[in-house]
């Protein structure tokens, strides 16, 4: 189940220093969106990372073996786990996101991300050893997908399901699906968007039309995306300097420690700071990438990509977000936004990459 | 059907994928990092002043209005202490419901509902007004005090009027009635006209604030700066004492004005209001005022426009002494009526005056003599005479319903009658009736100019305003024969105003015409009868009382003009009145 000790030597040292400094980052951020203090948010964030240390150990230990032969049992678990929050789970801020278990709230559907792109890259590596990969062995992948996606949607977490969704697309993609579908399929959710629209929830379609112009309602739900703006536009060149973001600290930017965590570091750092931040989540992102050419093995290559890719899209989007280029759906930035589950589901993925970066392949690996 | 690939074909379908998806995510980030750079770099310096606007607070506390005084610095309006409820949002959860316990407690009769719906968008850490305190309600309040978390009692300032009869020169304050203007405003007359003046500098707290509007820490206080003040022409005394002068069932006005700068010594008019009931926002007090139809907000000394009747007469005289169509020695008989074409014109005294010269003809005011004189005189002089010596021009004094009145000429009655002049129309304004409009001030500052010889002083109400003079002059030989005239109708037996140095020798010697106003024109041949005293006539269709006098006669420095609506005739009533004003203004050196 375990690898030896020893292959702890091979890990990419230089991602894990990576990671550690956009944590570092992430912490100074949460020290500073209180007013330059440790409580609440960032002393609580750093209690959890070292919590989730032999966690992130255990996954980078384990034999990948072990993760390929699993794969359907993890997804599995997800899907109870989300139906069981659909039940059970707790409600706050008019969402059932998240479930009590072991004494911790855990939100199942950050892995559900996981367990999805797991088991979709064993089912295409056995389909490559088939041979015989299609249209019609797409279909499945797919309806899984949706039906993760739905069952996320409902709760309702629009941001969580989209990614659960484009991941799920992008395995797909990546696995080599005829361009055409991918295309086809684009061109006919354009078409058929306007009745989606008439699927989404008020507060949705709000959220959209308030992105799509925030002076709808200043003061009130476009409130988040004026502030978000300001802070990040008041930031400048250079930025406003460490715990000098005037208006994080003095409360004018809502869900500050979480969803507008990259509005309080833009305001401090500016625009300097801000590209030497998405190039770290850029060089953090072709790490695993760059390694993929080296293996030959679909299920490693999948693994290794799609994951890598979803910290950075899970970035980009949330950038993106609080600058007004994507609505205000809900999706973290990983390692810097206030919360356990999304840093223990990025933690448990870097471990997979770590891991996966690590192995000695061999054809037989996987079969 | 799907071709078989081999595996290492399906392992470069992964990596040119890869590189596909790595292309979309480095054209994202562009994207990201475009947008940042259009935030930050182009667009910095309008979200740089969008985040100092938010946060930046700056409150204004309002300044100190200057006050106003008399020329002997006696106090007219100045500022007192007001007090009010006021809520403040941020101290009690249950500030809805402890305005609701204030108002059944102490009565307010507070409109919750508008309150509530106002309160909801209102900062909660500034204060709500309510109402104003009462000082039997701050009791009540303070030995309740226990019951309100929210509510306090806070002080401010408000003006304050010591003296009513002032509010129709000084005016009063109002509410803002724009967003901008964040306190009261002066609205009428000279709160009005010198806001400016006496309005100040309101000071500035500014402060940081966090988004629910708390402050976080003051950064800077600018001190307010209080208004200027402001001091007039006017005197206390003769004010009041002018007031009680004025018969409490008329209306009616008198002005008293300085001979040798113009200075307004008293204006009043009667009925007057008071202006604190404005400062104090007695709602039904003003609402009475208002519909009020004695209309006690009219000033009648510079808004009431009356025809002057004989105290018009020295303006014909000296028109015809200008033209060489009289001179002092030139006599007409008067045997009660002159007529013109088929047309009667009557001298008030219908068995007439019998041989009258210039000086009779003012002392014993004989209109025959002046539609003599008339017959010769153009309309258009009479005019042109008239506005060099006071009439027919408003006077920017600061006053609100300042009127401009009305000496006609051909031109005027061709503008808005469309019709030309009538000679007989020329008769009738040389006795100062038909179109003529006059107000007791302008009545005044005629006096002024004759006394003045032709170049007289601009009226002032502002003390610090310099003097300035206006006007051509008049021949001194001219001047000096209506003033002996003038002073012969006081001093002289058979002066229309003889009976005033009969009935007080110990007064002041004065001079001065009376006249009588025509309400109706029926009448024309009674005024100033004795018959028409007597009769009893509705009381609105009774003549107009005038008086214009001046004192000491010798070496005039006061001007009185007194009107008294519906008195009847001059002599009788206005008169008596002038000369104790007069007197008055004599004897304390106002």
């Amino acid at each position: 189940m375990f690898k030896e000790f020893k292959s702890i030597y091979n890990l990419n040292w230089i991602y894990v220093f990576i990671l550690l400094i956009i944590f570092w980052i992430g912490e100074i951020n949460l020290y500073s969106a209180a007013g330059g203090s440790l409580d609440p948010w960032a002393s609580n964030q750093l209690t959890r990372f070292l919590f989730f240390l032999p966690l992130f150990f255990l996954v980078i230990m384990l034999e990948p073996k072990f993760i390929f032969n699993f794969a359907e049992i993890f997804l599995i678990l997800v899907l109870i786990g989300l139906i069981a929050t659909l039940i059970f789970g707790y409600t706050g801020m008019g969402a059932t996101r998240w479930i009590r278990i072991a004494g911790f709230n855990l939100q199942v559907s950050e892995f559900t991300k996981i367990a999805l792109v797991i088991s979709m890259a064993k089912y295409f590596h056995k389909l490559n050893a088939e041979k015989t990969i299609g249209l019609f062995k797409s279909i499945l992948p797919l309806v899984v997908s949706i039906i993760f996606f739905i069952l996320v949607a409902i709760q309702p977490d629009l941001g969580t399901a989209v990614i659960i969704l484009a991941l799920g697309l992008v395995v797909i993609f990546y696995a080599g699906i005829k361009l055409i579908y991918p295309l086809l399929s684009l061109g006919v959710i354009l078409s058929i968007s306007p009745i989606l629209w008439t699927f989404l929830k008020p507060y949705q379609q709000n959220r959209i039309q308030i992105f799509l112009n925030p002076d709808l309602d200043p003061l009130g739900k476009g409130y988040h995306i004026i502030q978000s703006k300001i802070a990040i536009g008041s930031g400048g060149l250079q930025g406003n300097g460490f715990l000098e973001g005037s208006q994080s600290s003095l409360d004018f930017l809502p869900e500050k420690e979480t969803d507008f965590v990259f509005a309080i570091f833009s305001e401090q750092f500016g625009f300097i700071g801000s590209i030497l931040l998405i190039s770290l989540f850029f060089i953090m992102f072709l790490i695993p990438v760059l390694k993929t050419y080296k293996l030959t093995q679909v299920f490693s290559k999948i693994i290794l990509f799609v994951l890598s890719f979803k910290i950075f899209f899970e970035f980009l989007i949330n950038i993106s977000m609080t600058i007004g280029i994507l609505p205000v759906v809900g999706v973290a930035l990983p390692f810097m936004s206030y919360g356990g589950s999304s840093l223990l589901s990025n933690l448990i993925i870097c471990a997979l990459l770590l891991n996966f970066m690590s192995i000695n392949e061999n054809k037989r690996m996987f079969s | 059907m799907e071709k078989n690939k081999t595996s290492e074909d399906s392992i470069k379908i992964l990596n040119r994928r890869s590189f596909i998806i790595i292309i979309f995510g480095a054209i994202l980030s562009l994207l990201v990092s475009l947008r940042l750079f259009s935030l930050q770099v182009i667009n910095f310096n309008f979200y740089k002043k969008k985040s100092v606007e938010n946060k930046l607070s700056i409150k204004l506390t309002p300044p100190l209005r200057g006050d106003i005084y008399d020329s002997k610095k006696n106090l007219l309006a100045g500022s007192s202490s007001l007090y009010e409820f006021v809520v403040f949002k941020n101290l009690s959860k249950d500030h809805l419901y402890e305005i609701k316990t204030l108002d059944s407690l102490i009565k307010l009769k507070l409109n919750l509902g508008e309150i509530s719906k106002k309160l909801k968008k209102y900062n909660e850490y500034s204060g709500f007004s309510l109402s104003r305190a009462s000082w039997e309600q701050i009791v009540e309040f303070e030995k309740n005090k226990f019951l309100f978390n929210s509510i306090k009692i806070i002080e401010s300032k408000k003006r304050y009027y010591p003296y009513q009869n002032f509010s129709q020169i000084i005016g009063y304050m109002g509410q803002p009635t724009q967003s901008s203007e964040l306190y009261s405003k002066g609205v009428f007359h000279l709160e009005r006209s010198y806001e400016k003046h006496l309005r100040g500098t309101p000071g500035k707290i500014f402060s940081e604030v966090n988004a629910k509007g708390k402050t976080i820490r003051e950064i800077s206080i600018e001190k307010s700066i209080k208004g200027n003040d402001l001091d007039l022409t006017l005197d206390l005394t003769l004010q009041n004492y002018a007031q009680s002068q004025l018969p409490l069932d008329k209306k009616g006005s008198i002005v008293v004005i300085s001979v040798s700068d113009g200075s307004i010594l008293s204006m009043n008019s009667n009925p007057t209001f008071d202006a604190q009931i404005f400062e104090d926002r007695e709602n039904t007090k003003i609402k009475d005022l208002l519909n009020d139809d004695q209309k006690p907000l009219f000033n009648r000394a510079f808004s009431g426009f009356y025809p002057p009747g004989s105290v018009f007469k020295p303006i014909s005289a000296l028109v015809g002494l200008q033209k060489n169509l009289i001179d002092s020695k030139n006599e007409v008989f008067c045997k009660g009526h002159s007529s013109l074409g088929d047309r009667n014109y009557y001298c008030w005294k219908k068995e007439g005056h019998g041989k009258v010269n210039l000086k009779k003809a003012i002392k014993e005011s004989c209109d025959v003599y002046f539609y003599e004189l008339a017959k010769k005189i153009n309309i258009d002089d009479i005019a042109s005479l008239s506005s060099n010596l006071g009439l027919n021009k408003e006077y920017d004094i600061g006053l609100s319903n300042i009127g401009k009145g009305l000496v006609p000429s051909k031109k005027w009655k061709k503008a808005f009658l469309d019709e030309s002049w009538y000679q007989g129309e020329t008769l009738i304004t040389c006795i100062g009736q038909g179109y003529n409009q006059t107000s007791p001030l302008q009545l005044a500052t005629l006096y002024s100019a004759i006394l003045n010889g032709g170049k007289y002083p601009i009226p002032k109400l502002d003390k610090n305003t310099p003097t300035r003079f206006t006007g051509k002059l008049l021949n001194n030989e001219h001047k000096k024969i209506i003033v002996n005239s003038l002073n012969a109708v006081v001093q002289e037996p058979r002066g229309t105003a003889y009976k005033l140095s009969i009935a007080n020798p110990e007064f002041v010697k004065i001079g001065g015409k009376t006249g009588t106003s025509q309400v109706i024109r029926i009448k024309e041949s009674e005024r100033e009868d004795d018959i028409y005293k007597s009769k009893e006539i509705e009381e609105r269709f009774k003549d107009h009382s005038v008086f214009v006098g001046y004192a000491p006669y010798d070496k005039p420095k006061y001007i009185a003009s007194v009107i008294i609506e519906n008195g009847g005739s001059g002599s009788v009533v206005a008169a008596p009145i002038a000369h104790k004003v007069l007197n008055f203004a004599d004897k304390n050196n106002v």
